[in-house]
């Protein structure tokens, strides 16, 4: 039933992670003006722009880790600011460029926040980031960078997250494990996961994303 | 020639000694040496006449100790550069420790409510708690500083923001702290603390002596973890924005 008087407003959601217009300054400095990206679910979209012209700052706007001070920024049409921040980093995972490793083991790593994840979780984490189940036991902080990258992708899809952002995730990577990855997260995205890769990776984005974004 | 004249002659003598090794050894810290000693003279001169007159007018007394506590603010401030209000945050980190705890041992007894006993318990306490919160203080802000990604990880997580800096909260404390456990630990086998040695030349009993250092030696323990850790959550919260952000800290 509809209440006379407050008529259903019609809202177009866009699914997904979607900013538009985000501007950001950072210690005096304009680090980002009018940037706009989609993160659609169930396809891989390549953020390409050269070195320096905030893709980094973008993402961790998207999980609210900067500020933006123009602009908006929607998960599945909901402005991120209305969303509490911890459930909003549960949602939209970010790895980083360099991804910091927290003490202990690999699987502590990836328990951490989610103590029930139980090891059939745990092995289905390292599998999707191409990683053999003999790494749960590894110390996370003596790993090399590719690997460092992998259990850092591990890490975050133990939350189980709608949308995954990846800054730079090949940077550290040969050819055959940045392939590998991309492999990994093409599968991701055919089981419904938004996925964002910045990159300046051209050749890895026109092999393995769906769509790109560009940033000025 | 007055007992006095010739310790300070004495003491200058091996500030000269200092300054001399010092440009022996090339380490560019003559002057620093020399300035530091001529310092000493005049505050130490300059803080003799000021303590006599406190023993003679009590009321300046609390005049005396709140110049101190002024003064260890400004000092461990500086050494806070990054941090917001660095100057007023330091003195709230160390006054409030330094002189609760000044307030309890003079109201259980422990030492007489007089200038002459409360000043200098007031100045040990008030160094103390400016060392710990200077060294705390900058670990925490180095640590913000170099440890972003780390931090940064643990918000990615889902921890809050306070969860996230705990790590580094704690490995501060501990370094503030580690002066203080030290100089207890080893009071008597490698050191005989001021307190100690002063009440012993003063002509009191090495029984009595002991008493008090120790009163004060583990008064200091509280009071450092206290200002420390107090220190600690006025960083936290110049550091914690809304929204469970950490914001950046630049260390000089």
């Amino acid at each position: 039933m509809i209440t006379a008087g407050l008529a259903p407003r019609v809202v177009a959601v866009e699914p997904g992670l979607a900013a538009l217009g985000i501007t950001v300054t950072l210690a005096g400095r304009r680090v980002l003006e009018a940037a706009a990206l989609a993160v659609p679910p169930g396809a891989v979209t390549a953020l390409l722009a050269p070195s320096g012209a905030g893709k980094s700052t973008l993402l961790r706007a998207c999980v609210r880790l900067v500020e933006h001070e123009a602009g908006t920024i929607t998960l599945d049409g909901t402005d991120v600011g209305d969303l509490d921040a911890r459930t909003l980093r549960r949602r939209v995972g970010l790895v980083a460029q360099t991804p910091a490793m927290l003490p202990g083991s690999v699987a502590d790593n990836l328990r951490h926040g989610v103590e029930d994840l139980g090891e059939d979780g745990l092995r289905d984490a390292l599998a999707a980031a191409d990683l053999d189940p003999s790494f749960a036991a590894r110390e996370a902080r003596r790993l090399s960078g590719g690997e460092r990258a992998r259990v850092a992708l591990a890490r975050a899809l133990t939350r189980a997250p709608q949308v995954l952002l990846l800054d730079e995730p090949t940077a550290a990577l040969d050819a055959d494990s940045a392939a590998r990855i991309g492999a990994t997260l093409r599968g991701l995205a055919g089981r419904g996961l938004g996925i964002c890769v910045a990159t300046h990776d051209l050749e890895f984005a026109a092999a393995w994303s769906d769509r790109e974004a560009r940033l000025a | 020639m007055s007992e006095s004249l010739l310790r300070v002659i004495a003491g200058v003598g091996f500030a000269g000694l200092a300054a001399g090794l010092a440009y022996w050894l090339r380490l560019g810290l003559s002057r620093e040496i020399l300035v530091a000693a001529a310092r000493a003279v005049v505050q130490l001169a300059v803080v003799g006449a000021a303590i006599a007159l406190v023993f003679e007018v009590e009321a300046l007394a609390f005049v005396f100790v709140a110049v101190m506590a002024a003064t260890a603010g400004l000092t461990a401030g500086q050494r806070l550069g990054a941090l917001p209000n660095a100057r007023v945050r330091a003195l709230a980190a160390i006054a409030l420790p330094a002189l609760g705890a000044t307030a309890v041992l003079l109201a259980v007894g422990a030492f007489d409510a007089t200038p002459r006993a409360a000043v200098p318990t007031a100045g040990i306490l008030i160094g103390g708690a400016m060392a710990a919160t200077t060294l705390a203080g900058r670990q925490l802000l180095a640590a913000l500083a170099d440890e972003t990604g780390e931090v940064e990880a643990r918000l990615c997580l889902g921890d809050d923001a306070r969860t996230a800096l705990a790590p580094a909260v704690r490995r501060a404390l501990r370094t503030g702290l580690i002066p203080a456990i030290d100089q207890t630990r080893s009071v008597g086998l490698v050191t005989l603390p001021g307190t100690f040695v002063g009440l012993v030349l003063g002509g009191a009993s090495a029984e009595e002596a002991a008493a008090t250092q120790l009163v004060v030696l583990l008064a200091l323990l509280a009071v450092e973890l206290a200002a420390a850790a107090l220190l600690a959550e006025l960083v936290q919260r110049a550091v914690i924005a809304p929204g469970e952000r950490v914001r950046a800290v630049a260390v000089e």
